[in-house]
């Protein structure tokens, strides 16, 4: 018999099924906590590490690079080695591949809990975990595209090309957004400033949602299901176009998260017309999942594993109809910087992302293990509590959603705003209480599975190498005498595509640097000034404390925010911001015109106590704000790397930096000696009213406030 | 999927196959089957514990009653054929493609790609669904290209190989098209997007952005004009010369104008050009032709009588019997032809009883008796015993060949005329004179946007629009027939079809179901011990007629005294269990000749007469209904290979306006059709036969009819199953609609037009006007056409 | 806006790499047949189990 024997590894299937679990558990625990504390501020036991501006990064991460993340891995060194009919490339190096990812993971942990992010939502990890999640992504690109490469079955089915599609792009989109200069051990600045920043950031951040929750889990969609349903996908034609029509059009719906900000208008536009195109290969994708059971619906009835598929990917469809709606402009225009942001992201993690996952962990355990699934009761029950929890969590947001909405945009008849923002946070709590709920239930549903999972394996026992034989491919023919000159590429696919992919990246940084070489045409304004010692170390601290995730810092031209936080932001304003801070949420108001509107007394005692300043504020204190000193060793090397990046410091000022920092620190120590506040000017609390009182005050008044309505 | 329980219900059905079991007492492992050939498949698998086979589809088998004679794929042994039939040999592998008729479900695909396991020397089988094609690889050291057709057979995958295989190679499939369609779509979209400052106003701060923008939109633009577009250049120039100018002709002038005139505008600096829109139109335009060549991979629609031909025959040569492929069979070589065996080439029958059916060719329903002495021609099947062949033609002189052979099946049909063409040829003329007009215009009032506004409105008014509704519409059209079953080879076909008046039919095989014949007996009542007597005397005989009547009466007796004598030609007399039956000629039986129609078998027991058995054709349900429902809107004829015996039937279902031919040669059909086409007559032919081929390819239409599309159909513009036969005016209606709808969003698109050339004749028109009315003319009509097509199809209660 | 280059060039390099690998396996056929693939997946060959 010719045909060869091989084994197929499981023991790493397990290991990221393991993860995925763990992960899932304290993300979404973490998750449960950050929805609290938006009701119960206390609910940070007055500790800095566990604040909702470090916790909620935390919560983003950990759900999405420690879950959904270890769940592709689960999905991929699963289906790729049966799609292949090949054992996983190397075993050294998927042992590699999960240890270093599992570090990745406690690192972010730790680091995010410690204050240390780059303030870039979903790219918030410093730049040593920057490069090491590089090099890990290319040992698991390594094993992806070795098995690959060594497969005994000539058609790549389409979910390898989903995945070849999500390593490919995530690795460029990664680098690319990852540029930044280092300050110390574990702080550094964004390369790019202010709209451009913004512009890397979205770009990136769009696609990370893209490539990293949605691409690889459609291959593994287009694996699972029609295994889990025994039936094959219900057109192989359509999940092709799917593939192809969507790797052409996503790439380009990153602007779209910067509608009416300081973006140029074309760049959003163009951001709106490519999300709404996307319509198309999106539902492709859905209808083709769905119409795989038509016909097997009885089945659905009693499998929990093809309930949880189908929810999925009804939500997927939802999340990218609902997706290209937000997209336009003059949707984004009451949506964005509200909780229906909130909502229409967790319909995707929840539904798609969720309970895709745990349709492929009840599936796969059972397998792996070979062993009945303990109990398929308790699966359906995990079933119903979890859709319950998604409902609960969703309508309450998307109810916040137009509520705060509606309340921001509305002006009395002597065309006065009707409501201060604290009321519309107030009022919209009960919302949040009933959304933690929804979110407590989802977990419950989780820790059911847990249960579940862990007897079934207790039942069974790991096929670590389960054997399989295929014959070997047949050698490739020479058909036809006539050698293309591109004969040996076609040989080799695989890579090419990671020859290439060097060459796209080895591009990318060339053409990076002139762009900073040469001036950059923001339009800059004369009266923006970069910022002091003292500001920047402030500026730090409030990127530290996350404060990004509750305050933007973008009014957008229209009338009520004009009128709520004065002249709307312009691109100018930036060209001095590594990161930008413009955020994407309003938990609080913004912040883009804070600078002199409060005396310093009213920011110390805020900052202690937001509740004695703004009663009913749901903002959590920053006492050790008062305590911490600033570390003013750093100074010279902040300056000298805001340097490098181009802000016009003057040579040399890097060494006096901390002299005239102690000397703004003492001015304002002065003004709260005034209002009988004592504190030393070397205090953390100092740099973080400076920076506050600085912040947008460099054109106020500098040109007549305008609206657009 | 795999559903269980009905092999436990009351009708024995075949584990392996599914059909109801005849007897009972085939089985093995208390599974049952209807013939030993299924039961051996099954011992096969089992043997090699691939039983899982059984569990994923339910019976996946395919039955095995007609049992394949050992030494059939003798042929294989020899070194040229195995030559011309695989694709690749090295020192110890060897590639070869057969085509597995019998393949149909995921069951097939499992065991078949699994072939590894049954035997050793099989290294690898891939199966294509699509084509039906098996690539197999095998280590010929250790088995034979022999051996491996057999080990298919065995396991119920018989092999198609005919006279066609040999020597030719399976063409490449063209896939430049797609290539092309590929690169327009990536330009297009990369192009769009950087328009997009172009079109949203970029500020003056960002100039070098722009010029940026535009260079790259001109090098983008650059493998879509050199390389997509070509699809048109080169049908444009063809032809051209043919002094034909098609509807490429003006779009490759409009694509070529556009790219000047945009290249123009990016070097002077003056404007982006518009890059967008022709790199967006190129894409929409080979998306069409894509989706309207889209043709039926599994379908094979010019088949020639190679195809039903085999490979190779036996040939005795003094006392010695060896393979000889048909090109080489000489005249005087004496040929063993086998039961079922098709004879090659005309000769004389030096040895053995023959019964020659003819239907294949000729289209007559019953075998013909030959004795020794008389002359059989190519293309009749031997269907009692085997027989020997003196060659007296060879293949190539053979009556079929030479009838195949003639100009008429030659001639290529010509697809450029379609009236898309003529309406483009008037739209151009519209449009030159418009520019011309506009360009005058502004000539005397403002020389320099002149020249603007001529290209201007060369660039708006290329008939693409035309072409887009013309394509989409055709590939829908050809979509939504082909899920009901009704294969078009071409869309010029649909247009054809359209304008059809008169129909043909063919009756046997066509009207009536295969060569299966309705048994009525008439006479004195039979007693059930005697029926089962005549079922036992009548299997004796094989000749078709007897068949018919065992079929009739049924279950024989088990294990009875018997003695027969079979009187060739005449009839078949024995002693069944003491009983003196005997069934035959009128003459035979009662010794008078009687003249009635067509095939009488008479019976008698004990020499008394009892009655007779008549053979009528067996016509498929529908055939009434369809006749009379098309009477009343074409002009139907009948013409038959088959004697005229169903005259009086057809003649009542048909009445007397329409014209019946019976007794009807290959040529003779053709003639008729050709006179008929004198007359002015649009024809469409539907046909089974080879005997049909000559009138199909005559005809403006040639459908050929089959019972599966994985059957056999000779050359034809169209092929449909039977079952859907009650549909065919419904199909015509459709293709009728196609003319309307490709007019109706030509008209909507030609709207669009009159706006672009509105602003193009002043002079004024901006990239972003073109960019905004191209895709939308594009996408409208892109829903016009699907959603009519549709719409028509679901009126017409077409699935 | 210069940064939008860079992200032109990266997008567009890696969509071009796309088109090759589009253009790659269509040349080799991998679309040839596209019924067979999603049935074959569902099928696990395992070493002669009963």
């Amino acid at each position: 018999m010719q045909s060869e024997q091989f084994y197929y590894d499981n023991k790493t299937v397990k290991l990221f099924a393991y993860a995925t679990i763990l992960w899932g558990v304290v993300g979404m625990l973490v998750g449960l906590l950050a929805a609290i504390q938006i009701y119960l501020p206390a609910a940070n036991f007055n500790l800095p590490i566990t604040t909702f501006g470090r916790v909620r990064p935390l919560h983003t991460n950990a759900v999405i690079f420690a879950f959904v993340g270890n769940g592709i891995f689960m999905g991929v060194y699963y289906s790729l080695q049966r799609l292949c009919k090949a054992r996983t490339f190397s075993d050294t190096l998927s042992k590699i591949h999960f240890w270093g990812w599992q570090l990745i993971i406690v690192a972010a942990a730790l680091t995010l809990l410690a204050g240390y992010t780059t303030g870039k939502e979903y790219a918030e990890l410093e730049w040593p975990i920057d490069i090491a999640i590089t090099l890990i992504w290319v040992v698991f690109g390594i094993n992806m595209f070795g098995t690959i490469l060594k497969r005994r079955e000539s058609h790549l089915y389409v979910a390898i090309w989903f995945y070849i599609a999500t390593w490919v792009t995530v690795a460029m989109l990664h680098i690319v957004n990852s540029f930044e200069i280092p300050v110390t051990f574990l702080k550094s600045y964004s390369w790019y400033a202010g709209v451009q920043d913004a512009l890397v950031q979205w770009w990136y951040g769009h696609n990370a949602v893209a490539f990293f929750l949605t691409t690889p889990y459609l291959g593994i969609m287009y694996y699972f299901l029609p295994k889990a349903a025994n039936r094959p996908v219900y057109s192989y034609r359509l999940s092709i176009i799917h593939f192809w029509a969507l790797i052409f059009i996503y790439i380009w719906a990153g602007p779209h998260h910067l509608l009416y900000t300081a973006l140029p208008d074309w760049a959003q536009s163009l951001g709106v017309v490519f999300s709404v195109m996307l319509i198309a290969p999106s539902w492709g994708g859905m209808l083709n999942g769905l119409f795989t059971l038509r016909g097997a619906w009885d089945k659905v009835r009693e499998d929990p594993i093809l309930k949880f598929m189908v929810v999925a990917i009804t939500c997927y469809g939802m999340a990218t109809f609902e997706g290209p709606l937000l997209s336009l402009k003059n949707v984004n225009a009451i949506s964005h910087f509200t909780d229906w942001t909130i909502a229409h992201v967790h319909v995707g993690a929840l539904g798609w992302n969720g309970f895709l996952t745990f349709g492929i962990l009840y599936w796969i355990i059972p397998k792996i293990f070979n062993t009945p699934l303990y109990s398929t009761k308790l699966a359906s029950t995990h079933f119903w509590i979890g859709t319950i929890g998604i409902v609960l969590y969703a309508i309450p947001m998307y109810w916040a959603g137009f509520t705060q909405a509606m309340m921001w945009k509305q002006f009395t008849e002597d065309g006065t705003l009707k409501f201060q923002f604290l009321e519309t946070v107030t009022h919209i709590i009960p919302l949040y209480v009933a959304r933690s709920i929804g979110g407590l239930l989802y977990l419950v549903g989780v820790f059911i599975m847990v249960y579940n999972i862990v007897k079934t394996v207790k039942a069974g026992k790991l096929v670590a190498n389960e054997a399989a034989e295929a014959p070997p491919l047949p050698a490739k023919i020479v058909t036809h005498g006539k050698q293309y000159w591109h004969r040996w590429i076609e040989a080799r696919p695989i890579q090419m595509l990671v020859l290439s992919l060097v060459a796209v990246a080895i591009g990318g940084i060339l053409e990076i640097v002139p762009t900073f070489l040469v001036k950059s045409n923001v339009p800059t304004i004369a009266a923006v000034k970069p910022y002091t010692p003292l500001e920047l170390h402030g500026r730090d601290i409030y990127v530290r404390e996350g404060c990004y995730t509750c305050h933007s810092q973008m009014i957008r031209p229209f009338r009520d925010e004009v009128a709520r936080y004065g002249e709307y932001s312009k691109a100018g304003e930036f060209v001095y911001d590594h990161p930008f801070q413009w955020g994407s949420k309003r938990t609080g108001p913004d912040l883009a015109r804070i600078g002199g509107k409060y005396p310093d007394s009213w920011h110390y005692n805020h900052m202690l106590e937001p509740q004695s300043m703004s009663p009913g504020s749901i903002m959590p204190s920053y006492p050790w704000l008062l305590d911490d000193a600033i570390d003013t060793a750093t100074t010279a090397a902040r300056i000298r790397a805001m340097q490098t990046l181009g802000v016009p410091y003057e040579k040399g000022y890097d060494q006096i930096a901390n002299k005239e920092l102690m000397a703004q620190a003492e001015k304002i120590s002065k003004n709260l000696k005034a209002d009988k506040i004592e504190t030393a000017p070397n205090k953390e609390i100092i740099a973080m009213i400076a920076y506050l009182q600085r912040i947008g005050v460099d054109i106020k008044g500098s040109q007549p406030v305008t609206a657009k309505q | 999927m795999s559903k269980n329980g009905s092999i436990q219900s009351t009708t024995l059905v075949c584990y392996h196959c599914g059909e109801t079991c005849r007897d009972t007492d085939i089985q093995a492992h208390d599974k049952h089957f209807c013939c030993e050939g299924c039961k051996m498949v099954y011992e096969i698998l089992n043997e090699h514990g691939m039983c899982a086979y059984y569990d994923l589809n339910q019976n996946p088998g395919q039955s095995q009653k007609i049992m394949i004679r050992s030494d059939k794929f003798a042929f294989l042994e020899d070194i040229s054929i195995q030559q011309s039939l695989i694709s690749f040999k090295d020192e110890q592998h060897t590639h070869i493609s057969f085509y597995l008729p019998q393949m149909h479900c995921s069951s097939c695909l499992w065991l078949l790609e699994q072939l590894y396991k049954l035997k050793e020397g099989v290294i690898s089988c891939k199966v294509n669904f699509e084509r039906k094609e098996a690539d197999i690889v095998f280590d010929h050291r250790l088995m034979s290209l022999r051996q491996l057709a057999e080990l298919l057979t065995g396991i119920g995958y018989e092999p198609y190989i005919s006279y066609h295989d040999l020597g030719k190679k399976k063409p490449v499939a063209d896939r430049k098209k797609i290539f092309r369609l590929g690169v327009a779509g990536f330009c297009f979209a990369n192009i769009m997007l950087m328009s997009f400052p172009e079109y949203l106003g970029i500020d003056d701060r960002e100039g070098q952005l722009l010029i940026f923008f535009r260079y790259l939109n001109l090098v983008l633009s650059l493998p879509v004009f050199f390389y997509s577009a070509g699809e048109f250049y080169s049908s444009a120039w063809t032809a051209l010369k043919q002094k034909f100018l098609n509807i490429d002709a003006p779009i490759v002038l409009a694509i070529w104008v556009t790219f000047a005139r945009s290249l123009y505008e990016v070097f002077t600096g003056t404007g982006s050009g518009y890059f967008d829109s022709m790199t967006g139109i190129v894409f929409f335009m080979l998306a069409g032709r894509v989706l309207q060549d889209r043709t039926h991979r599994q379908l094979n629609f010019d088949r020639d009588y190679t195809s039903y031909f085999p490979v190779a025959v036996t040939r005795i040569k003094d006392e010695l019997s060896s393979t000889v492929t048909l090109p080489d069979i000489c005249l005087n070589d004496t040929l063993l032809i086998h039961h079922q065996e098709l004879i090659p080439a005309d000769g004389i029958i030096t040895r053995g009883r023959a019964l020659i059916d003819y239907s294949f060719v000729t289209g007559e329903t019953l075998p013909v008796a030959k004795e020794m002495g008389e002359i059989v021609y190519a293309g009749g099947k031997q269907v009692g015993g085997n027989i020997e062949v003196l060659v007296i033609k060879e293949v190539a002189q053979s009556y079929l060949t030479r009838l195949w052979n003639k100009d008429v099946f030659k001639n290529g049909a010509n697809n450029e005329n379609s009236f898309v063409h003529g309406l483009s040829r008037w739209f151009t003329w519209v449009v030159f004179a418009v520019a011309i007009a506009a360009g005058a215009y502004w000539f005397w009032q403002d020389e320099s946007r002149s020249w603007n506004a001529i290209t201007a409105v060369l660039i708006i008014a290329c008939p693409c629009a035309l072409l887009l509704s013309n394509t989409f519409t055709n590939g829908n059209i050809l979509r939504i027939l082909s899920r009901n079953h009704f294969y078009l080879r071409h869309a010029t076909v649909i247009e054809k079809l359209a304008d059809i008046d008169t129909i043909v039919f063919d009756k046997t095989g066509t009207l009536t179901a295969g060569t299966e014949m309705e048994v009525v007996y008439d006479g004195k009542p039979i007693t059930p011990q005697i029926r089962k007597k005549i079922a036992t005397l009548a299997a004796q005989s094989t000749h078709p007629l007897s068949k018919g009547i065992a079929a009739w009466a049924g279950q024989p007796l088990k294990d009875p005294f018997l003695a027969f004598e079979e009187f060739p030609g005449k009839g078949i007399e024995g002693m069944v269990d003491g009983d003196l039956i005997a069934l035959g000629s009128a003459l035979f039986i009662t010794g008078r000749t009687q003249n009635d129609e067509a095939s009488v078998v008479y019976l008698s027991v004990e020499g008394k007469l009892l009655g007779r058995f008549r053979f009528r054709n067996h016509y498929r349900q529908s055939v009434p209904m369809l006749l009379r429902q098309l009477q009343e809107r074409f002009y139907v004829a009948v013409v038959s290979g088959d004697n005229d015996g169903e005259l009086p039937y057809l003649r009542k279902l048909l009445g007397l306006r329409s014209e019946l031919y019976f007794n009807q040669q290959p040529e003779d059909k053709l003639e008729v059709l050709k006179s008929m086409q004198q007359e002015g007559k649009k024809v469409m032919m539907i046909g089974d036969g080879l005997n049909d081929s000559g009138a199909l390819k005559q005809a403006d239409v040639g459908v050929a009819i089959t019972d599966n599309s994985n059957n056999f159909t000779p050359a034809s513009d169209a092929i449909i199953e039977a079952g859907s036969l009650p549909q065919l005016y419904q199909f015509i209606r459709l293709c009728r609609f196609n003319r309307t709808i490709v007019m109706a969003a030509f008209v909507i698109s030609i709207l669009y037009n009159i706006t672009g050339l509105f602003f193009a004749v002043q002079g004024t028109l901006s990239p972003m006007i073109a960019a905004i009315l191209m895709p939308c003319s594009s996408i409208s009509i892109l829903l016009i056409t699907f959603g009519l097509s549709n719409l028509a199809s679901r009126k017409l209660k077409l699935a | 806006m210069s940064v939008i280059i860079l992200l032109l060039i990266a997008s567009i390099s890696v969509a071009g790499l796309f088109l090759g690998a589009f253009i790659w396996s269509v040349k080799t056929g991998q679309y040839d047949d596209e019924e067979s693939p999603s049935v074959r997946m569902l099928f696990d060959q395992h070493p002669n189990k009963k």
